[in-house]
């Protein structure tokens, strides 16, 4: 077969639905990609002009250009728009359309999970977007403390909008983490060992698992706050047991990480491209490995800097000082490990190095005026004043808008295949990078004289007036400079001619397909042995398309790639891919059902939709079973694989482990908030204990645990040939027994509505019912596919997963039982 | 995983020990352990010295260990992984809970 043949039979296997509707029903990831680069470049686009507006407010004392409600709604939406709608998608956007490539394999672990998360996220950011033109949009600012995002001051449905839009939208978030995780781990070339990773998906893998263990708690504050505002369950009203004080702890454990999560990612455009304009390989490889691991860990240490003025004991408090000053030396070390790649290779000035100069300068200013915050007097001293907006603003903007635009020149001619024409961007980055300096440096100084952040005006006789009308100017020109960024590359994708392939010169293999990439990527998957595997083998590309690698014989209507082991890189097995379907799109718009029925207090939806959900789920699920064994396939290059669905560690297996890993950190945040109401909160003891009963403890604790031991005797039975339905059965039974368990204790607890106690028993209650009922789901979808042929001794993947879920189910159930009656059985 | 598992432990280690401390430090001040005099200082003072030596006793555990044959890998840049983390994990436990030598308590 020649190289035309194979890409045409290929692309035929690959390519999504033709015109517009096939975006609805794509699953590939480079479409998936460019489609959440682009919704992400759109609400840049709105929270720019929202910044407008501020600025344009704040120019002049005493203005009157919009009222204080309005401004608290732009404010509000404005860092709502950049955190939760552009940072994050963006970085997930360039992920899902750059890790493939990079690591040499044809698509993303979970491609209808791509195409799930990116509705989500679409309808979700919609939903705020049409609040917002409706002028009922979040006006708390953008971390929403309570008691001021409370059900008593903030009664409309704005509040409501932020808790329940950024829900729907962090689903998207937690799919892609997973997504990352699994691909970056399974789904590599043949050959690529952890040491031989392209330094980006380093830094992707360290995000994703940073967002499965940051994202959770939030979603846990936002549940509770909007479960306070529709229900009156009282988590953060002190005079019923509750602390506002929780919130800040579930947002900031959030918060905190947030800040790495999307510099990482910027950092790994950073570490990829700087090598490349510098002409050489990155220095410190494994130093700046190890520094992201520690940045990672580090920062999950230092949410209570937020806090600093909450009144925290001052040993608390130097915990997370210490802490601070810290988490400097591992960024230091990336720091000089890039000045170092500059210093031993030939810097080219080309566009992407301008914005890599930008994010130098922009970031160390950041980062040194983050260790004066970190120290506690200071930041007593500075706390809520414009200093610490332009802070945040030269971290996010220095440490996350410069090396995007940076990674934006520099993998346009891929996306594209053109190459430059006009030398716009250059006066596009002087505008960006004067106007965003005069911005913000004028606001550290007015800061400093004390004027507060989020004021929508202030007196004349203050003084801050020309220094706010300088930082107004500024930013207008910083806007103008972004605008021209806009034009640049819209001239750049119709008008500019075509470039030649991998015109940078890169190592790295996501230059080694066409560009614009095809929509399998690499007509055959190489092998790889060196971290630059195009400097290793220069004629890679050409031989990779003549079916010199892995899979290079297409085979009918299969989307094929391969999953390796994760240390050695070694093949491990064969995976197939589902098609094209409207599947997510559907499931998407299910989901938001449920959020909407929740927005509306349409509760009467609320059932109808999470049914919907989990119709279509097990649709999704059904859809991958077959009914015949088929045993090792041919992968080429004489390697016989088994298929990934016939084995006990399948991508389903994979997925399922990253998923329990954020739900884990969610339950744990929710064990947290228990123990911090207790010991912290005012208005403890309740007046009134759960009852407890050792009957309920005996039998949900022996229930729980038997489900997990019959459903891990199900899969040995299955593996030896044996009959299933004497272990499946009581499995099934043990998990119902399960279910009657949280709903007694559910219905025997004290008014929920009259004291946080009883308010945060029926969340762990509620949560423990709900993963009873889905493993009660999944274990009655494991009988039918049973009984239904749809296992057997080798195809068995389904056996493992489920068996994973039974045993979180034993181990939530038997500490949500100890935490709800041991206390009424001490006290 | 193992592998993975490997090169995250000293540092989750580090992690679950600061959360701890944390809380325990929270426990102390509502529990009033700052009221209750011991030889040399105070109950309060005395459970945070001794969680926090028994945390970096653990942290040098870790290291030894990382560093022995019985628990060698294959690949030498996890090895290598593994044991920067390690020391990381280790500095990181003496500086984040230093305070608890230095800084006044429940104030």
């Amino acid at each position: 077969m020649n190289a035309l043949r194979r890409h045409r039979k290929l692309q035929a296997i690959w390519a999504s639905d033709p015109g517009w509707k096939g975006w609805t029903s794509s699953v590939n990831h480079s479409d998936l990609g460019r489609m959440f680069l682009f919704t992400a470049f759109f609400f840049f686009l709105v929270g720019g002009v929202l910044a407008m507006l501020i600025r344009a407010q704040l120019a002049t004392p005493d203005s009157a250009f919009v009222d204080a409600g309005a401004f608290a709604q732009f404010f509000t939406m404005h860092g709502t728009i950049m955190m939760f709608l552009f940072a994050i998608p963006a970085f997930e956007g360039l992920a899902i359309y750059l890790l493939p490539k990079m690591l040499g394999t044809r698509d993303l672990a979970f491609p209808r999970l791509t195409a799930y998360g990116y509705w989500c996220y679409a309808f979700g950011g919609a939903l705020l977007l049409v609040a917002m033109l409706f002028g009922i949009a979040p006006n708390g600012g953008w971390f929403m403390y309570p008691p001021l995002t409370g059900p008593l001051y903030s009664p409309g449905i704005n509040t409501d909008v932020w808790l329940i839009g950024i829900t729907f939208v962090e689903i998207s978030a937690i799919c892609a983490a997973v997504e990352f995780t699994v691909s970056i781990l399974k789904y590599r070339a043949p050959g690529m060992s952890l040491d031989k990773m392209p330094i980006f998906a380093w830094y992707a893998l360290v995000t994703s698992l940073m967002i499965l263990t940051g994202f959770p708690p939030l979603i846990l504050g936002s549940v509770l706050l909007e479960v306070e505002r529709a229900f009156g369950l009282p988590f953060f009203q002190a005079d019923l047991g509750g602390d506002s004080l929780l919130w800040q702890h579930l947002f900031w454990l959030f918060g905190h990480p947030e800040v790495y999560i999307i510099f990482l990612p910027a950092a790994g455009v950073i570490s990829t491209v700087i090598p490349v304009m510098a002409r050489t390989t990155l220095l410190g490889y494994g130093w700046i490995v190890a520094s992201i691991m520690a940045l990672a860990f580090l920062s999950f240490g230092l949410w209570v800097h937020h806090m600093f003025t909450t009144g925290i004991p001052l040993m608390g408090l130097a915990f997370f000082s210490a802490a601070s000053t810290l988490v400097a030396v591992p960024t230091g070390v990336q720091i000089f490990a890039w000045i170092g790649t500059m210093w031993k290779g030939r810097p080219e000035l080309h566009m992407p190095m301008l914005h890599i100069l930008g994010f130098f300068v922009t970031f160390v200013i950041g980062g040194l005026t983050g260790v004066m915050v970190a120290v506690v007097p200071f930041d007593w001293q500075a706390h809520d004043t414009a200093f610490i907006t332009a802070h945040l603003h030269y971290v996010l903007f220095g440490g996350f808008v410069f090396p995007m635009l940076a990674g934006i020149y520099y993998w346009l001619p891929l996306v594209s295949g053109r190459k430059r024409l006009f030398r716009l961007g250059e006066l596009a980055f002087a505008l960006i990078f004067l106007g965003f300096h005069s911005t913000f440096l004028a606001m550290h100084w007015v800061g400093l004289l004390g004027q507060r952040r989020r004021i929508e005006t202030y007196d004349a006789e203050s003084g801050w007036g020309t220094i706010n009308f300088i930082s107004s100017v500024s930013s207008f020109v910083m806007a103008i400079g972004l605008a021209l960024v806009l034009v640049d590359i819209i001239i750049h994708a119709f008008v500019a001619e075509r470039s030649r392939r991998n015109p940078w010169q890169a190592g790295t293999l996501e230059w080694a397909g066409m560009s614009p990439p095809a929509s399998y990527n690499f007509a055959s998957l190489p092998e790889v042995s060196d971290r630059t595997p195009l400097y290793e083998t220069p004629d890679l590309a050409n031989r990779l398309a003549m079916g010199d690698g892995y899979l290079g014989a297409p085979k009918a209507a299969r989307r094929e790639t391969l999953m390796v082991d994760a240390a050695s890189g070694r093949p491990e097995a064969l995976v197939i891919y589902p098609g094209n379907t409207r599947l997510p799109i559907l499931m998407a718009a299910m989901t938001g059902g449920f959020f909407l029925s929740i927005l509306l207090k349409l509760f009467w939806l609320t059932p109808l939709a999470l049914a919907g959900v989990a119709a279509l789920a097990l649709v999704w699920v059904w859809q991958l079973g077959a009914r015949a064994d088929q045993g090792l396939q041919e992968a080429g290059r004489g390697a016989p694989l088994p298929l990934a669905s016939e084995g006990d560690r399948s991508p389903g297996w994979w997925g399922s482990i990253f998923l329990l890993v954020a739900n884990a950190t969610f339950f744990g945040s929710l064990l947290f908030g228990y123990a911090f109401l207790w010991t912290v909160a005012p208005g403890w003891p309740p007046a009134q204990w759960f009852v407890p009963s050792w009957a309920e403890l005996g039998l949900g604790t022996g229930a729980a645990l038997t489900g997990a031991i019959a459903q891990h005797l199900s899969a040995r039975r299955n593996r030896a040939g044996a009959a299933l339905m004497t272990a499946l059965v009581p499995a099934l039974l043990a998990t119902a027994a399960t279910v009657v368990v949280f709903g007694l204790m559910l219905f025997r607890l004290p008014p929920p509505d009259g004291h946080a106690y009883a308010a945060t028993l029926l969340i762990l209650g509620a949560y423990g019912l709900a993963h009873a009922l889905l493993v009660m789901l999944m274990q009655g979808f494991l009988i039918l596919q049973v009984r239904r042929g749809y296992t057997s001794p080798r195809r068995r993947a389904a056996f493992a997963v489920v068996a994973l879920w039974t045993d979180y189910l034993a181990a939530i159930t038997v500490l949500i039982l100890l935490a709800v009656h041991l206390p009424g059985m001490i006290m | 995983m193992k592998e993975l598992l490997r090169v995250l432990l000293p540092l989750l280690v580090w992690l679950a020990s600061f959360s701890a401390i944390y809380g325990l430090h929270g426990l102390g001040c509502a529990s009033g352990w700052t009221e209750v005099a011991l030889p040399v200082m105070s109950l309060f003072r005395w459970v945070l010295f001794l969680a926090w030596s028994a945390t970096i006793f653990f942290q040098l555990l870790l290291l030894l260990a990382l560093r022995t044959q019985r628990f060698d890998t294959t690949s030498s840049f996890i090895r290598r992984l593994s044991i920067t983390n390690s020391w990381t994990a280790l500095i990181a436990t003496f500086w984040t809970l230093y305070p608890i030598a230095v800084s006044s308590t429940c104030g």
